[in-house]
């Protein structure tokens, strides 16, 4: 008899835990078929450069970064990434020799850009995302917004060059580079 | 031992070749700063300036190693004693001007705040600047101001330099350009 109940009552218990598990997982699905978790990188998304030198236009990518995206609705939306500095390429050997040194990014003493999001938002466009961006051990805030398109997402926005010491020596009153450097970011699946 | 009556073939061909060459990069040097041209030109006439100054400094080197290891022909014994020795010092001069006009212009370019790389016309050629000046301020005006008071000198020479074919040509009636030529 003793072991009777003893089966009943351990019957019961893998029936709850069974139970909760499929709830989890159905918790998990909705979540997972709702807030979008994505780990991206240069391989199969592009975070282009463009502004003018000398009066010319000119166009960059970083080839080598990596992000981690948690969008909402997730309770702890965030994007954090990583870029590396000296990965940024023209296909102007004189501007990518350039950009390496000291005075622009310096990659010998900081060799990685990063962003970490402050707050991600919902909004009717996509995701209004704000956020820290570190570049030359310099740390400002920024604000874009991130467009679901067909294959992923999309961004542009601009940063002040100055503002994270680009280029401060050589070009302070930006007469050669122009101090707002757009920014696209292009991410796909 | 016979007498040579002209220069080594190679030095001969580096003359010319450097004469040409001083006056296109004095012409762009003058014309780069002067010229009044957009940003573009301007950046793009540095770039071949810079590219064209490592040439001539290679030329240079090369055009020493021929002097020194060749002989030359003595200057004629119409003309006097005192004009040879001076002829004498203006070469030395001429030689001494393009050595320090491109090395005082890799000093520039070393200590330049834009950090700019040398690329000796195609990307794949690339001069290194000289090491641990980058970004000094008082090398780069002292050497601009060796670069620009350097060709004035030359110019000076060269204007000496060329007056005194004439002048030998006619007091002396003696020709020495065919000491310069294949002749």
């Amino acid at each position: 008899m003793k072991k009777l109940r003893m089966k009943k009552l351990r019957m019961k218990k893998l029936g709850v835990q069974k139970v909760s598990v499929f709830f989890t997982l159905i918790f998990c699905l909705c979540s997972y078929l709702s807030a979008e978790t994505l780990d991206t990188h240069s391989d199969s998304s592009t975070l282009s450069f463009s502004g003018e030198h000398a009066g010319r236009a000119f166009k960059g990518q970083f080839k080598t970064w990596k992000a981690s995206l948690v969008l909402p609705p997730d309770a702890n939306p965030s994007i954090v990434a990583t870029f590396d500095l000296s990965s940024a390429r023209t296909g102007n050997a004189l501007y990518d020799e350039t950009l390496l040194e000291e005075d622009w990014f310096n990659v010998a003493k900081y060799p990685k850009g990063k962003f970490t999001s402050t707050a991600i938002e919902q909004t009717e466009k996509g995701f209004k995302v704000k956020g820290e961006l570190t570049l030359r051990n310099k740390t400002q805030v920024l604000e874009f917004v991130l467009i679901p398109t067909k294959k992923g997402y999309s961004a542009e926005w601009k940063i002040d060059r100055l503002q994270f010491d680009i280029g401060k020596d050589s070009d302070p009153s930006a007469e050669w580079v122009s101090q707002y450097i757009q920014l696209t970011l292009a991410i796909r699946r | 031992m016979t007498e040579v009556t002209r220069f080594h073939s190679l030095a001969i061909t580096l003359h010319w070749l450097m004469a040409i060459g001083f006056i296109i990069m004095a012409a762009s040097g003058w014309y780069m700063v002067n010229g009044g041209l957009s940003k573009a030109a301007q950046f793009d006439l540095y770039q071949l300036h810079k590219a064209g100054g490592v040439i001539m400094l290679w030329a240079i080197i090369l055009r020493l190693i021929a002097r020194l290891s060749t002989r030359q022909p003595a200057l004629p014994k119409v003309i006097p004693e005192r004009q040879r020795t001076i002829a004498k010092w203006g070469h030395w001069g001429l030689y001494t001007g393009l050595v320090i006009i491109p090395v005082a212009g890799w000093f520039m370019v070393s200590s330049s705040p834009y950090g700019l790389p040398t690329f000796v016309f195609v990307d794949w050629i690339k001069w290194p600047h000289i090491p641990g000046l980058a970004g000094d301020k008082s090398i780069q005006s002292v050497a601009k101001t060796i670069h620009w008071y350097a060709v004035l000198c030359m110019l000076l020479l060269l204007a000496m330099h060329i007056g005194a074919v004439g002048l030998h040509k006619i007091k002396h009636k003696t020709w020495l350009v065919k000491r310069m030529w294949w002749s």
